[in-house]
């Protein structure tokens, strides 16, 4: 500090040490919160495992070849064993190589529809809610429009369309899931405009832009990112879903929901085909769930973390 | 006097609901302080939101150093921002609560340009300074700071860009009383260092005779009564402001109550807004509006400002 201290300085110091708070960004609020929600510890930890998993497939697996197009006609079907854990599939393919790689096409398939859905999402919403009027009007009806449809079902007709792939399926999925963000993006922002600091923004001479990009994004995406982190289990799912019905991936790719429904009519007779990729689906799943319960319980205001 | 602000006539509404009903204001070149008093729902801060162009005015005019307010764009608006700031009611809500404090102080230098940013910080710590706050709060993001913290730091931004006018509603009333009086003590200073002018919106009569040369006593919308403050507080003309002045509670003072509870929106009379709550009321004050008129050395809105008027026993 430069110049001199004025008489108000030892009362300020005083009130300083009324609240000697930690420095603590907004973004992440520590670890300290984030180990009062056990749930949020675990879910990170097991997501973080499947991450690492699908990223090191082609090292940590016993037949990474297996993951494309390969035949052991002579290896068919084996029973899970200690050269095969998860067993082997129809053509003799390695089933935990595959579930391993599985987690990369499935990961994939959350994160091109979280980044699509977001952009879209966020965008539309924003601009309606900041600078509401006929614009606000406009593009919640469209919003609306989407809205009404049967998300699976507009997926679903959406994937048919085009030619059946794990991107198109990823695509399509987006198609149907930016409306929510974009309902969610503008009950923010319509609020954030009403608050003090939008005012203050603008007597202060911010630019629309600035005061979009520097205060109404950052406060308004929040609950946006918990909804994601809420929404990846079911993109899983829904990816898995439109897989199954062979909407999306196609052999020979490695994804989950493919494995379920190709090790369909032999669940009787080789219930490992279809048990550990299932399984695979339900752990995910649920880890994905765990980190955004997690996050919503950690940014609830509620929760008196301001 | 020279003319810093000029509010003259100025209506304002809530869609088809007006509000503000003609008010006129003057703000000499600093250091100057206006007082607006009244209770909530006056209109008080719906004028201050106008004069800083956040609320649209209806009918009237707002002039600033000669320049016409209203009619404001582009790079003459971008001056008016830098000349007139506003110090909020609840610094909480003022503050973004994703910034720091560095980022919040620094904000106006970096949109007006005004200062390199290499110096920015230095320029923060500076203004902090001034404020009475030390620079190691720079870092922190406004819910780790106390309310008279995140107040301070609102008026260390607003003082960023050096105005010539300030606005400040109701600065203190969120703020426990030790608090209030530093900020007090700091707009005290100001206004003598920055030859400040500034409008203080406030219900606190004891916070407008310490820092306002003269005031203006605002009933839903209306002037009550405007002039010198020490005339206002020693001497009122307009029963309202009476009213308001027995309102304060001094120990071992006798005093009358307000007589009756606001009606609220609605319900407004024919003749003058207060004769509904008015304890002198004649059948005339239901009927006509009264104007503002010169009595005594500063202008009053009551048909019977001219008499001594003494409360029924």
């Amino acid at each position: 500090m430069s110049g001199p201290v004025p008489d108000l300085a030892p009362l300020a110091t005083s009130d300083a040490s009324i609240m000697p708070g930690r420095r603590r960004s907004w973004l992440w609020p520590g670890w300290g919160a984030a180990k009062r929600v056990p749930l949020l510890v675990a879910g990170l930890v097991l997501s973080a495992l499947i991450i690492i998993a699908g990223v090191l497939a082609p090292w940590i697996t016993p037949y990474p070849e297996d993951a494309g197009a390969v035949v052991h006609p002579t290896q068919a079907l084996l029973a899970p064993s200690a050269a095969h854990w998860f067993g082997t599939d129809i053509v003799g393919r390695d089933v935990f190589t595959r579930v391993v790689f599985g987690a990369r096409v499935s990961l994939g398939i959350v994160v091109i529809v979280l980044v699509v859905s977001a952009v879209v999402g966020l965008s539309i919403g924003l601009a309606a809610g900041f600078f509401g009027g006929w614009l606000d009007a406009v593009l919640m009806r469209v919003t609306d429009i989407f809205l009404a449809f049967p998300a699976l079902l507009l997926s679903i007709a959406l994937a048919a369309v085009l030619s059946p792939s794990a991107l198109h399926a990823a695509l399509a999925i987006a198609f149907t899931w930016w409306p929510w963000y974009a309902r969610l993006a503008r009950g923010q922002a319509a609020s954030i405009r009403r608050q003090g600091y939008s005012d203050a923004a603008r007597i202060l001479g911010a630019s629309r832009t600035r005061q979009l990009v520097r205060h109404v994004l950052p406060n308004a995406s929040t609950p946006v990112f918990v909804q994601m982190s809420l929404d990846a289990a079911g993109i899983i799912l829904t990816a898995a879903t439109l897989s199954y019905l062979g909407l999306g991936a196609q052999d020979p790719t490695p994804e989950w929901g493919l494995m379920v429904a190709k090790g369909q009519p032999l669940a009787t007779t080789a219930w490992w085909v279809i048990t550990f990729p299932g399984l695979a689906i339900l752990v995910t799943a649920v880890a994905f769930n765990f980190v955004g319960d997690g996050l919503q319980s950690v940014f609830d205001p509620k929760r008196g973390r301001r | 006097m020279n003319a810093l602000l000029t509010v003259n006539d100025v209506h304002l509404a809530y869609g088809e609901h007006e509000v503000v009903h003609g008010v006129d204001l003057h703000v000499p070149v600093g250091p100057y302080g206006l007082g607006i008093i009244g209770e909530s729902g006056s209109g008080k801060t719906t004028i201050a939101r106008a004069i800083l162009k956040l609320h649209p005015v209806v009918s009237g005019s707002i002039t600033f150093a000669g320049a016409d307010v209203l009619a404001l764009k582009g790079s003459d608006l971008s001056t008016y921002r830098r000349e007139v700031q506003m110090v909020f009611q609840d610094g909480d809500g003022a503050l973004d609560p994703r910034m720091s404090v560095l980022s919040s102080v620094s904000e106006p230098l970096a949109i007006h340009g005004i200062v390199p940013k290499s110096q920015r910080r230095e320029r923060v710590g500076d203004l902090l300074d001034e404020v009475g706050l030390t620079a190691d709060l720079m870092s922190r993001f406004p819910h780790q700071l106390s309310g008279g913290q995140r107040q301070r730091v609102v008026l260390a931004r607003a003082l960023a860009l050096e105005p010539r006018l300030l606005v400040l509603d109701e600065p203190t009333s969120a703020l426990d009383v030790t608090v209030q009086e530093r900020v007090l003590q700091l707009v005290e200073r100001l206004r003598e260092e920055r030859k400040l002018a500034y409008v203080l919106i406030s219900h606190n009569l004891a916070v407008v005779d310490r820092l306002c040369e003269s005031s203006v006593v605002l009933y839903e919308g209306t002037v009550m009564e405007s002039g010198s403050t020490r005339d206002l507080l020693d001497s009122p003309r307009h029963p309202y402001t009476r009213a308001l002045r027995s309102a304060v509670p001094e120990i071992g003072v006798h005093r009358s109550a307000l007589t009756r509870i606001s009606t609220g929106v609605g319900t407004s009379p024919a003749g003058c807004t207060y004769s509904e709550r008015c304890p002198f009321a004649l059948d005339i004050c239901r009927k006509e509006v009264p104007a503002l008129l010169e009595v005594d050395g500063r202008q009053v809105a009551c048909h019977r400002a001219g008499e001594a008027m003494t409360l029924p026993a």
